[in-house]
């Protein structure tokens, strides 16, 4: 999705009025209760928060120039990587094999294989249509945001071709997109 | 009221970027390693070990000559000389994609989109036309007397420049573009609808 995205894809940037800030900031903390306490911190109610526009329906919060958070359509808001490295508990987490690591990297979706070898891992909890955060075997960071196509159970039971979307890698577009000016 | 959470601080690889633990997985790890020998040790063990058992100063002195020829004038031969003994294909395989990011940024296009601002007003934005050596405010004038409208020169999302003319003129646009400076060929248009890039010729 941020394959190769740039400024370029940014159709427009708006300032957001006080109701819409209020509902963004609701349904984050409702996605990440872990996040809750961090909210007038991250998203001051006093600051104008800005969402980005951009290509494919895609949605970023940004506050400060910072983007923190993004969404496609009315979908769930995910929080970019970098904020994901500061609050690593605020998701789920899924893990590849080490293996895995370099097709990520380079953009592919997540397959269940890599998920289910003994590098991987996956929180049974997790269901269908989820953001979850891709940590890597022996790395401490996570290298993706994902979005599950099929429950935890599934992927490991079904164990063959694409368990999770990848969303959001390092080095994407929008990792590179530290500031919006 | 829950706790809140203090922010992790992660060590970030002051070459490439990334969290120092992928830059093995990175765009140029060999420009990596000098600063993860010195800030990173931990991370990879390996690393101090090769050099110590090489001599560190050549080892030291040959990623430093790799990096600065690689960042100045791009020098091809050093780093691929030096990758050789590494893992040739790999970085092969990464090379490819920066070179074609690049190539993508500097190729001559001009991007017309139709911004509709309320439900009648639009506006036609037009961007790239310096990339053929165009001054903006010259061909801004120009757009705004041929369609007989409002047209600027204004700071776009990225800070590049890019002309808005007042009004739907997008199908006009091409032939009057084309004319007006025969440097500019068709093929190079496009128009953004719904949000696909799409051919103009
Ligand atoms: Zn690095």
């Amino acid at each position: 999705m941020f394959k190769k995205f740039s400024f370029e894809d940014i159709s427009a940037q708006n300032q957001v009025k006080a109701s819409v800030q209020r509902k963004i900031r609701q349904s984050i903390a409702d996605e990440y209760p872990g996040l809750e306490p961090l909210l007038d911190d991250l998203l001051p109610k006093k600051s104008p928060l800005i969402v980005a526009k951009c290509q494919n329906h895609l949605n970023l919060v940004v506050m400060n120039n910072v983007p923190l958070f993004f969404n496609v359509r009315d979908g769930p808001y995910m929080p970019t990587l970098r904020l994901l490295h500061q609050y690593p508990d605020i998701m789920k987490k899924f893990q590849v094999d080490r293996g895995a690591i370099k097709f990520v990297l380079a953009g592919a979706n997540i397959m269940c294989p890599g998920l289910t070898s003994p590098g991987g891992a996956l929180n049974d909890e997790v269901l269908e249509e989820t953001p979850v955060a891709i940590m890597a075997e022996g790395k401490e960071h996570a290298l993706a945001i994902g979005f599950t196509k099929l429950p935890a159970k599934d992927i490991r039971t079904v164990n063959k071709g694409i368990g999770v979307d990848n969303m959001h890698y390092l080095n994407d577009g929008l990792w590179k997109m530290e500031r919006l000016e | 009221m829950a706790e809140k959470p203090q922010p992790v601080r992660v060590l970030y690889c002051g070459v490439c970027g990334l969290p120092a633990e992928y830059c093995e997985f990175g765009p140029d790890f060999d420009k990596c390693k000098p600063w993860l020998r010195q800030n990173a040790p931990h991370l990879y063990p390996d690393l101090l070990n090769d050099a110590k058992e090489k001599d560190v100063d050549k080892a030291a002195e040959q990623l430093q000559a790799v990096g600065i020829s690689g960042a100045g004038d791009g020098g091809g031969e050093g780093s691929s000389a030096n990758s050789g003994s590494t893992s040739g294909s790999k970085q092969e395989e990464v090379k490819r994609l920066p070179g074609g990011k690049i190539k993508k940024k500097e190729k001559q296009e001009v991007v017309i989109e139709k911004i509709v601002r309320n439900k009648r007003k639009c506006v036609t934005v037009v961007k790239g036309l310096e990339l053929f050596g165009i001054k903006l405010s010259d061909a801004s004038k120009k757009l705004g007397k041929k369609f007989a409208t409002g047209a600027s020169v204004v700071k776009g999302p990225t800070d590049k420049e890019q002309i808005d003319v007042q009004g739907d003129i997008a199908y006009d646009i091409v032939e009057f573009l084309t004319e007006t400076w025969p440097d500019v060929p068709e093929s190079a248009i496009f128009f953004i609808e719904d949000g696909r890039k799409v051919a103009a010729a």
